[in-house]
């Protein structure tokens, strides 16, 4: 880290540059409220609010900017919302989200040619009509971004920032010269998205659209890697520095996933000397944003696997892998072009989706197995005479609650986004706004709950199917009453196979509930034309969903939540990470690819030297030769042991590889778990 | 049929041989190494233990405790515990039943370069035990190894080595006197062994436990370092003494009671091999 990326990195840490904001509330005046066109009202809205900003920058700074008024007010009065909304489907406040804008494509162009291609398209329509009050729109927002580059301008100017003065002369109305250009563009498109209330700004494939401007630099001598490095850095930090303003769920869920490396268009591997800059640069910051995903695949060098692994190390949670060999396939067979799948990058979480072209929707709605499954069981149990009569039965209960699903999404309202549009690749061309539609309109829900309810049925099988250990009705007696007076049943219920144990038994069930799932979505068709695509996370469902659920036969009482994502049960003692990679394997991924991660958890112990590091790095690449689609690893810090003690019941797996033995963290003297969380705190302070 | 107690099985152990390992924690070890940290292996038998931690002294366990003070493993207490802070500590397994669990990630193992390593306890209580399940891992191409203490019976030693790929040998405390006073083992029958392992041909490394002031001084280590020079040992691993060895007592009913000062931090001196030559590296 230079002395210049230190003070900015320290700057961030201080927070004092938050008392530079505006102490008032950012407030619209009526008259965008009049506006009865929603396009354009959004544009008066951005207009307001780059006007409204001020620059702020430090000496320091070559890229820098940061808000100064808070948070964005909504599009909608309350009663005019609620108008709107009767009847209609909202999902996540109705805004345009969690997609990936076309970088490529503004980095090439610069917004002076996008406001030529609006201005050239106006007279073709009607004053006053749709298309022509959203090409309207999108003009009024190219003047907001050139209003926040040039305020920018005035005060790099004012500071004696040279460099980035005459930046902002060119960018970002006209192509970026350099890699230093595109970034302080980026950096603006970043900033102006979230002025513009969008919600999870993903940066998308980073070492692709910036790597012609960061390979003539090099080429022509104008930059080395030292410099590319700082600059990068600085871009990382400066990610950071609004993220309490965001609107997401929690903090932190801001969605601004950046992906490296993975196929090219062309077919080829594009992780280039970029791609490890990235790497470096997050190694060194350990700070949350951007959140590194890398794409791998078979033909990866355990290079790159090795640097992905000192990233887990820190214990931030990502690099998130993605696997190229079975995603792209995948979406090929979900209808994508083979350019458009090769292209593929993460959204907000882990769905997996398409930059530019793309508005789908992979996180509209989630499915509960585990609510299937108990529904079935309540319904039918006492009458299905075999195992394979149930199954028989929950097959058609997931295709009808897919349905149900599917029908629940129709009449959908979401707010235009002209800001957005003009970022995504033929909006312009056909004035249409991207809230409308775009190249592929495909929903996705996640599959929350698996492994209980795999787990659930492997109990049910075994109980009352083959060992006949107890009737249907002592089962359901039992879960009605939470287990309570019904210890034995539940001992059998929690000793019955779990998923994540390499154990055909259960893991067969569990590739038999995502085929259903993934049958009951084929066919179906949103009002859009787009398909539904089934996925494997949960997000924040596998605790809403498990809230309000009954106890389930796999030991689980009423409210305990599921696992997180496409993970073994909490309830489930496993054997063993590798056990769980052959498990986790075991479904055909292709079919349920809408994303959601496999998270695997280790002792930062297991990385702590070369040795150690390179065979955590061998077993991601172990994953994804096994037919993984996407994973996640988490180095356990202090905060999670200090959850596991507070909460021993969440963390039975979590082991603590001390020295040349382990123990379950729960066993361990309360001294010596002490002892762990002070050691941690020592080291993760250095 | 040849069985043994197992008390844990690791998968993915990365510190325990070459490639990603799974790792075979044999019950009953002859030696009590003051610095122990793993008293589950002491005894060579099924054990009930209770995780202390969290337990509001119900009474459940006891009330239906059939037989108090001598423990018949009828396993009530295990399900009367409403915190389920009871578990057996062991497993009785075949070689055939442990090598079929064991070749299920076999798969894995091989693609990984690594394989399946017994350790303890003391594994080679189990010596018929290991050459039987060895043989059958080997048939199945999975690469074996042992971590072992070195203190066992002359022939069952050299014959387990012949049959296991790879071997982790513990050298611990030179001096004789000083070895029964901490090990709570005479150390001839080891340092005999040490001379087998050098003359068969199984590639071995040699393990050193760092324990303050007795297994870390200048002498020791310097000892250490002389015999190992002239082997064809493949290098030494240091494992340096954690302050957490303590941490398992409780769990089963003993308390742990280091007659060294396990408050100094361990020499962890790498010189003394690198200067004979020795391939080192820290654990």
């Amino acid at each position: 880290m230079t002395e210049r990326i230190r003070k900015i990195y320290e700057r961030l840490k201080k927070k004092e540059y938050r008392k530079l904001r505006n102490a008032d509330e950012f407030l619209l005046s009526d008259s965008v409220y009049d506006e009865k066109d929603l396009a354009l009202r959004s544009a008066f809205r951005l207009a307001e609010a780059a006007k409204a900003e001020r620059a702020v920058l430090f000496a320091e700074d070559r890229i820098g900017m940061m808000r100064t008024i808070g948070k964005i007010p909504k599009l909608l009065r309350k009663e005019e919302a609620e108008n709107l909304y009767r009847g209609r489907f909202v999902f996540d406040g109705g805004q345009v989200c969690n997609i990936s804008s076309d970088y490529a494509g503004i980095l090439s162009d610069g917004f002076l040619k996008k406001r030529k291609q609006i201005r050239g398209q106006l007279p073709r329509y009607e004053r006053g009509s749709k298309e022509y009050n959203e090409l309207a729109a999108m003009d009024i927002c190219i003047d907001a971004v050139e209003t926040i580059a040039e305020k920018y301008r005035q005060e790099a100017e004012r500071m004696g920032i040279s460099e980035l003065a005459e930046a902002l002369k060119n960018v970002p109305m006209h192509r970026p010269r350099s890699y230093y250009e595109a970034l302080v563009m980026l950096r603006i498109l970043n900033f102006t998205l979230w002025l513009n209330a969008n919600k999870h700004n993903t940066l998308g494939r980073f070492d692709v659209y910036m790597y012609p401007f960061f390979k003539a630099d090099l080429q022509s001598g104008r930059l080395d890697r030292e410099k590319a490095l700082e600059l990068t850095s600085e871009f990382f930090i400066d990610l950071n520095f609004d993220s309490d303003l965001y609107p997401g769920e929690q903090q932190g869920d801001n969605g601004q996933s950046l992906v490296l490396g993975g196929i090219g268009t062309d077919g080829k591997d594009v992780f280039n000397e970029l791609s490890e800059i990235c790497l470096e640069a997050s190694l060194s910051l350990n700070l949350i944003d951007p959140k590194l995903n890398i794409r791998v695949g078979k033909n990866t060098p355990d290079e790159i696997f090795y640097k992905g692994t000192l990233l887990t190390k820190q214990g931030l949670g990502f690099p998130q892998y993605s696997n190229d060999d079975v995603v792209i396939p995948a979406l090929i067979k979900m209808g994508y072009d083979e350019q458009d799948a090769r292209n593929y990058v993460v959204a907000a979480c882990w769905e997996f989706i398409i930059p530019g072209v793309a508005y789908d929707i992979p996180n509209i709605d989630a499915f509960s197995y585990p609510q299937a499954v108990l529904k079935v069981l309540n319904e039918k149990l006492e009458s299905c005479a075999s195992f394979d009569d149930l199954m028989h039965a929950l097959k058609e209960e997931i295709a009808r609650r897919c349905r149900e699903m599917a029908e629940a999404t129709k009449n959908i309202f979401v707010e235009p986004s002209p800001f957005q549009s003009i970022l995504m690749s033929g909006c312009i061309e056909r004035a249409r706004d991207i809230a409308e539609g775009g190249k592929y309109n495909n929903y996705g829900f996640h599959g929350a709950g698996l492994s209980t309810a795999a787990d659930s049925l492997a109990a049910v099988r075994k109980l009352i199917y083959d060992d006949k250990a107890m009737t249907p009705a002592q089962l359901l007696e039992a879960l009605r009453k939470n287990f309570e007076g019904f210890e034995g049943v539940r001992k059998a219920c929690v000793d019955a196979p779990k998923m994540g144990n390499n154990d055909d038994y259960v893991d067969k069930i569990a590739a038999e509930l995502t085929e259903y799932f993934a049958d009951g979505l084929s066919g179906l068709r949103n009002e859009r034309g787009g398909i539904f695509r089934a996925g494997t996370g949960s997000a924040m469902y596998y605790i809403w969903y498990s809230e309000s659920l009954g106890a389930t036969p796999d030991g689980r009482k009423a409210g305990e939540p599921f696992s997180a994502n496409y993970s073994p049960s909490l309830n489930a003692k496993s054997e063993g990470v590798l056990s769980v990679i052959h498990s986790f394997t075991k479904p055909r991924l292709e079919r349920v690819c809408n994303g959601g991660p496999l998270t695997l958890e280790f002792h930062d112990t297991l990385f702590r030297n070369e040795e150690g590091t390179k065979k955590v790095a061998r077993l991601v690449k172990l994953f994804v030769e096994s037919g993984g689609h996407q994973l996640q690893l988490n180095a356990i810090n202090r905060e999670a042991l200090l959850d596991a003690q507070k909460h021993p019941e969440a963390h039975k797996n979590l082991i603590v590889r001390v020295w040349g033995w382990s123990g379950y963290f729960n066993e361990l003297d309360p001294v010596y778990q002490e002892h762990i969380i002070k050691r941690l705190e020592f080291e993760q302070a250095g | 049929m040849q069985k043994a107690i197992v008390f844990s099985i690791e998968e993915f152990s990365v510190y325990d041989g070459p490639g990603i390992r799974t790792t075979v924690f044999l019950k009953g070890c002859p030696m009590r190494c003051n610095w122990c940290h793993n008293p589950e292996g002491f005894e060579p038998r099924v054990q009930v233990v209770k995780n202390l931690n969290g337990c509001e002294r119900c009474g459940a366990c006891k009330a239906v405790c059939p037989s108090p003070g001598a423990c018949i493993l009828c396993g009530r207490c295990i399900s009367a515990c409403p915190k389920n802070l009871i578990r057996f500590s062991g497993k009785e397994y075949t070689a055939e039943g442990l090598a079929s669990k064991l070749l299920k990630n076999a798969d894995y193992l091989k693609k990984c370069g690594g394989g399946v390593t017994f350790t303890g306890g003391e594994c080679l209580l189990y010596a018929d035990f290991l050459i039987a399940i060895i043989a059958m891992l080997k048939g199945e191409k999975t690469h074996t190894a042992i971590q072992t203490c070195g203190f066992a019976d002359e022939r069952k030693f050299k014959a387990v080595v012949s049959a296991v790929d790879y071997v982790m040998f513990d050298l611990k405390v030179m001096d004789r006197q000083e070895a029964i006073r901490y090990t709570g083992c005479d150390n001839a029958p080891i340092l005999k062994n040490f001379r087998n392992l050098c003359a068969g041909g199984t590639p071995f490394v040699v393990r050193v436990p760092l324990i303050p002031g007795v297994t870390d001084t200048k002498k020791n280590l310097q000892a250490i370092a002389d015999l190992v020079k002239d082997s064809p040992a493949l290098g030494a691993e240091l494992l340096p003494y954690n302050k957490m060895a303590g941490s398992k007592y409780r769990l089963v009913g003993k308390k742990y009671s280091p007659i060294f000062d396990q408050t100094a931090e361990p020499n962890i001196d790498t010189e003394i091999f690198i200067k004979a030559g020795i391939p080192v590296k820290v654990l």
